[in-house]
């Protein structure tokens, strides 16, 4: 099998069209923009998904940076796009040539594409020059490290856990959230004889109705187990996950989520918990701000639990993201300089980072009372990741349609398992 | 005699220069064609025969295996037979309905330019608004839909529309032929006009009704205009790539999944450049071997 590069294809068919006489069409873009670094410059530029309740912070973080260092950074943002577009986006700038110089990716499987693509520079020079080993979280580092490769700065290290409305669940006659599985369910029932839809999850997309499932693995088969699933060491053909599908279904059937819940979108639904059409939902520490504080409503209305897995240690879905910088970049080390700049805990305060892998750097209980407080409460308990992390997005697709076809009736559990089994270990063979 | 020899070189220099003449006007046009078109085309045509993962700076050349894996894929599968659907529907009806509005605007109907406007509307609409608002009337609990059909006691009938294969893939047609409309309708109204009254005057002389006239005159009269309604329409149906994923993201599952949205899923969210790209090249031999016989009729009518 012979290998190419794609900038020799393209130089050659370039090379062509010179000589065909159109040099002056095809020429220039494709010739120039070869493999090597930029040139250096004071300018950088920063791709994120900040959405406007947050972007104002990060811009004024910048400019302070610039200040202090004499760069000029323009800050692009693809708001409101989660996962399922913007590494698309990312992906057609860095292809295009002018990706940008720093860019916010999620760890695990989304990022990973980037480093092992060498898109992402290999940050250990500057993990050694500014002592990150030692500042920020190992666990979290661990998210942004591919093939032994540490390829991203984490900043965030978010936990997923139930946010309620207060008062919806006291219309249920329930003063306190769950402690067991079996509490959880009792509240599902409670509130659903009061006219109340419990869970409020979408499944467009599949990551958001995703989040029920990998807790109800969680709950069946517990941290060893579920870890080596999501590995691909252990067979999902098995008693546990069949019993977590045979769970995920019963969600529906008993009406514990939204009815049609497969073809909504999260953002629509999200937000019902704080709307009060839903008790609660699975979610981040964000929701604070993007959902409760931009609704101007009070945090003191609601309230967060972590789903009870009834299993040692206690654990939630977590992720992490973090900054890579582009590995074409002429300003590497500007960029690393801003990366440290934002790993700073008075940067990290600065941004009201719900969730910060720094020491130093937790939330404000009195800007973000329900963050702070889940931080207090839940961000030392382990995390195990979550499910469109720990697979490639081909994999995960195909792992959401097992869940739609489940949730439809078109598939059992048993057969649900099967399907997952095919999935992961074509994956974890390849 | 004289004068004839003397203007001899002049006109040999004209007609050179007459001869190059259309190629420089045409110049700027076919280097934007070159460059946008014919180039990326040729670069596509290369990566579908290549593993290329859409990221990586290297590739290995892998022949024809992209081309071969398609009949395999089952998602491909699904994929053809909801394009087939698509474009039967999203042709047929707007393209009946077009015809109709465009028949009932051509008579004597007060605010025909209002009703007009109404009708060509939806078509200028952003698609991502349509599929944010269609998606909204959808809402199993909320939408509109669902909350008319409960409201006159048709409870039974309230379904979620977009949750479920069965009903995911008409449910976007409604809003896709919603927006369509308009377009055949404009074009059907602009031939109409065309047609000469006297038709119309002989044919009602010779006796013939409202409805032979309809297939007699009208119907043969809008020939041509029928001819770009179906090949535009069909090019356009095949593509069909925003709505979808505006609306469904191709779900549930791969239950909406189309050729434009799996091929989108490999190319950029799957780093499967190679295989996307040999969907995407059947994609656009089909929509040329379609838009074929509309191209020859038309530099047929040119000559």
């Amino acid at each position: 099998m012979n290998s190419y590069t794609r900038r020799g294809f393209l130089g050659l068919t370039s090379a062509a069209a010179l000589g065909a006489g159109l040099s002056a069409c095809t020429g220039g873009g494709t010739s120039t923009s070869g493999g090597d670094s930029a040139p250096a410059s004071n300018n950088l530029r920063v791709f994120t998904y900040e959405d406007d309740t947050t972007i104002g912070l990060l811009k004024a973080q910048i400019k302070k940076f610039d200040e202090q260092n004499g760069t000029t950074t323009t800050v692009d943002s693809l708001p409101g796009s989660g996962a399922a577009v913007y590494p698309d986006k990312l992906r057609t700038e860095l292809l295009g040539g002018k990706g940008p110089d720093v860019w916010r990716i999620w760890g695990g499987q989304i990022g990973s594409p980037f480093a092992k693509a060498k898109q992402a520079l290999d940050l250990t020079p500057y993990y050694s020059k500014y002592g990150w080993d030692s500042k920020i979280n190992t666990a979290a580092i661990g998210g942004m490290t591919f093939d032994g490769v540490k390829s991203g700065v984490p900043y965030l290290a978010l936990g997923i856990g139930a946010w309620y409305n207060k008062s919806l669940l006291a219309k249920a006659g329930l003063s306190a959230p769950p402690t067991s599985y079996a509490e959880l369910e009792a509240m599902n029932d409670k509130l659903v004889a009061v006219g109340v839809t419990p869970c409020g999850l979408g499944g467009k997309y599949g990551w958001d109705i995703m989040r029920l499932f990998e807790y109800l693995l969680e709950h069946t088969a517990g941290p060893d187990l579920h870890d080596k699933l999501l590995a691909g060491d252990e067979s999902w053909d098995r008693p546990e996950v069949v019993e977590a599908f045979t769970l995920f279904k019963k969600w529906q059937d008993k009406k514990w989520l939204p009815q049609g819940a497969l073809g909504l979108d999260p953002a629509d639904i999200e937000p019902g918990y704080v709307q009060g059409k839903v008790a609660y939902t699975i979610t981040g520490p964000w929701t604070e701000a993007q959902a409760i504080l931009s609704a101007k409503k009070s945090s003191s209305a609601f309230g967060t639990f972590e789903l009870p897995t009834d299993q040692s240690p206690s654990r939630h879905s977590g992720f992490v993201e973090g900054y890579m910088i582009n590995a074409k970049t002429g300003n590497a080390d500007k960029a690393a300089a801003l990366l440290d700049f934002i790993v700073q805990p008075a940067t990290q305060k600065a941004l009201q980072i719900t969730a910060s892998t720094v020491k130093g750097a937790e939330p404000d209980p009195k800007s973000l009372p329900l963050a702070a407080e889940w931080s207090q409460k839940y961000a030392g308990n382990p995390f195990y990741t979550i499910q469109d992390q720990a697979f490639p997005k081909k994999q995960a697709d195909q792992y959401f349609s097992v869940q739609s076809d489940l949730l439809q009736g078109s598939m059992t559990p048993e057969a649900a398992a099967k399907k997952m089994q095919e999935i992961v270990s074509a994956w974890a063979k390849g | 005699m004289a004068a004839v020899a003397l203007s001899k070189p002049s006109t040999a220099k004209a007609t050179r220069s007459g001869k190059w003449s259309p190629w420089l006007f045409a110049l700027p046009a076919l280097v934007v064609y070159v460059a946008f078109l014919v180039y990326p085309a040729v670069s596509s045509l290369w990566f579908s025969l290549t593993d290329w993962d859409g990221l990586s700076a290297t590739y290995n050349f892998v022949g024809l295996d992209n081309y071969f894996k398609l009949p395999t894929d089952p998602v491909v599968l699904t994929a053809v037979r909801n394009n087939v659907i698509w474009t039967v529907v999203t042709i047929a009806v707007p393209t009946v309905i077009g015809l109709g509005l465009a028949i009932a605007l051509n008579g004597k109907v007060h605010g025909k330019p209002i009703l007009r406007l109404i009708f060509y509307t939806p078509a200028v609409l952003p698609l991502v608004s349509i599929a944010s608002i269609w998606g909204w009337l959808y809402n199993p609990q909320y939408g509109a839909i669902n909350s008319f059909l409960r409201l006159i006691g048709l409870d039974g009938l309230a379904q979620p529309w977009l949750g479920q294969d069965s009903t995911a893939l008409w449910a976007v047609m409604v809003p896709a032929i919603w927006l369509r409309t308009g377009f055949p309708m404009l074009l059907y109204l602009a031939a109409l006009q065309g047609i000469p009254n006297e038709l119309y005057e002989a044919a009602t002389v010779d006796g013939a009704s409202r409805w032979q006239q309809f297939w007699h005159v009208t119907m043969p009269s809008l020939r041509p205009a029928h001819y770009i309604v179906l090949a535009l329409s069909l090019i356009d149906s095949f593509k069909v790539f925003d709505m979808i994923y505006a609306m469904t993201y191709g779900g549930p599952g791969t239950a909406t999944q189309v050729m434009g949205t799996w091929m989108y899923a490999n190319v950029f969210q799957y780093y499967q450049a190679g295989y996307g790209t040999a969907i995407a090249v059947v994609i656009t031999v089909v929509a040329v071997a379609v838009g074929i016989p509309y191209v020859r009729s038309q530099t047929r009518e040119a000559s």
